[in-house]
């Protein structure tokens, strides 16, 4: 019975080696190579579609609150987010304008002035493609682990950084695609997103994003 | 002379004391006072500390469409936690809210007015209040009307007599109404859609109850 105690004590003490041990940091070499990879297949990107899950994580919850729905993405800077469940929303970026379709009710903002719109808009475009390797606007470390390639990021801009404390992207190590989106708004709280069924430069009719 | 005028006064003032309390039934016209069935009334749709209550809500601002997701939680026996976010997950306002304490856990920029702040408190604080001390009731064939008093405000509660639900609070100076809160609930136990609406200044907040965990 003891030594059951002690084991399952051990087992306490070591796991949070084990996962720490999970993530470990890139070298300068794997770096190099791994930001010249995304840089070739985010090149190589025309358009994007993908099906999303969002889980709002809030420390007091008990539970994430779960959206899910589609997202196209059309280089360099077309992007829709459309969320279908358990809201129809859908909110569209496009040359510094940020168009919303509420439920049917619809409505249009112009950001081109807004310096902190304009950053976000190219944060979330550059996320999906994974090309956000800005040294100028993000402290950026890397981690690996088994399947996945992780790239962190954290804003330069104290204004931004009042928004997203640090924004987490992992990408998928066999074809270097972003499968996760992290936003961080504080430890205790972020915005994580899960793409799936991911088809890369199918033909997406342009007209979506003028509705 | 001197006795005319103070008969005048109290004519006057007699008129207004009529006309003021004619004006406070205004929101209960055509109901007729009746003897108090309880002293308190207690309300449970955010009441349940283990529920996540989480909305999607619309404000129309004199003529200002906003969008976002709300979010409440009653973290102790006094207090809940509120926190509004946009539908991308980005929190806008964080704010820890009881009958006596109002604490701001954080805000962006843009909603950081005193104005703003003040009518959100005060909303926030009638919908997530819990227990009302009745000083009145008032009935009709449909509605049971209890009157509830905070300070210079009457809280107007009206239930339904057909299903024993809480489904508007009208919230009045002596003399206006200054906000209505319509309640489309589910047994009494949460609130499915609820409506805020003011009157003093062109505020509307729509909230509709989010299914949170998706499948």
């Amino acid at each position: 019975m003891k030594i059951r105690v002690y084991f399952v004590l051990l087992l306490f003490c070591v796991y949070p080696f084990i996962s720490f041990a999970q993530e470990q940091k890139m070298s300068e070499n794997e770096i190099v190579i791994f930001k010249q990879v995304v840089k070739e297949v985010s090149k190589k990107i025309k358009t994007l579609s993908t099906d999303f899950t969002q889980y709002k994580h809030l420390d007091f919850l008990s539970k994430d609150i779960e959206s899910s729905g589609k997202m196209l993405f059309v280089a360099p800077s077309l992007l829709q987010w459309q969320y279908k469940k358990p809201y129809s929303y859908s909110i569209i970026f496009k040359s510094g304008k940020i168009m919303i379709d509420d439920e049917g009710k619809k409505s249009a903002i112009d950001v081109g002035n807004s310096k902190i719109f304009g950053k976000i808009n190219k944060l979330i475009a550059g996320s999906v493609s994974g090309d956000m390797f800005d040294d100028k606007e993000f402290t950026i470390s890397y981690f690996k682990n088994k399947t996945n390639t992780i790239a962190k990021f954290i804003p330069k801009d104290a204004n931004l950084k009042k928004y997203i404390k640090q924004i987490e992207l992992t990408f998928d190590k066999e074809d270097t695609t972003v499968i996760q989106v992290k936003l961080l708004e504080s430890s205790e709280d972020y915005t994580r997103i899960v793409l799936k069924n991911k088809v890369l430069n199918a033909k997406i009719d342009e007209s979506i994003f003028s509705k | 002379m001197q006795k005319l005028t103070n008969q005048y006064l109290v004519n006057s003032l007699f008129l207004l004391l009529i006309v003021s309390s004619c004006s406070t039934l205004n929101v209960v016209k055509g109901y007729n006072l009746v003897a108090l069935e309880k002293d308190s009334f207690e309300v449970s749709y955010f009441s349940n500390p283990e529920m996540d209550y989480v909305y999607k809500a619309n404000i129309t601002v004199y003529g200002n469409e906003l969008s976002g997701i709300f979010i409440a939680k009653k973290i102790n026996d006094t207090t809940h936690r509120v926190v509004f976010t946009t539908e991308f997950g980005n929190k806008l306002l964080d704010f820890e809210i009881s009958e006596t304490e109002f604490k701001i856990n954080s805000i962006v920029e843009e909603l950081n007015r005193k104005m703003l702040i003040s009518t959100l408190k005060s909303d926030f604080r009638l919908l997530l209040h819990n227990h009302y001390v009745v000083k009145e009731q008032y009935d009709n064939n449909v509605n049971k009307v209890f009157l509830s008093k905070e300070g210079k405000m009457n809280n107007y509660l009206f239930v339904s007599k057909s299903d024993n639900t809480l489904n508007k609070i009208v919230c009045s100076t002596k003399r206006k109404e200054k906000i209505n809160l319509f309640i489309t609930s589910e047994n009494n136990i949460f609130a499915k859609k609820i409506i805020i609406q003011h009157y003093n200044i062109k505020l509307r907040i729509e909230l509709n109850y989010l299914q949170t965990k998706l499948n």
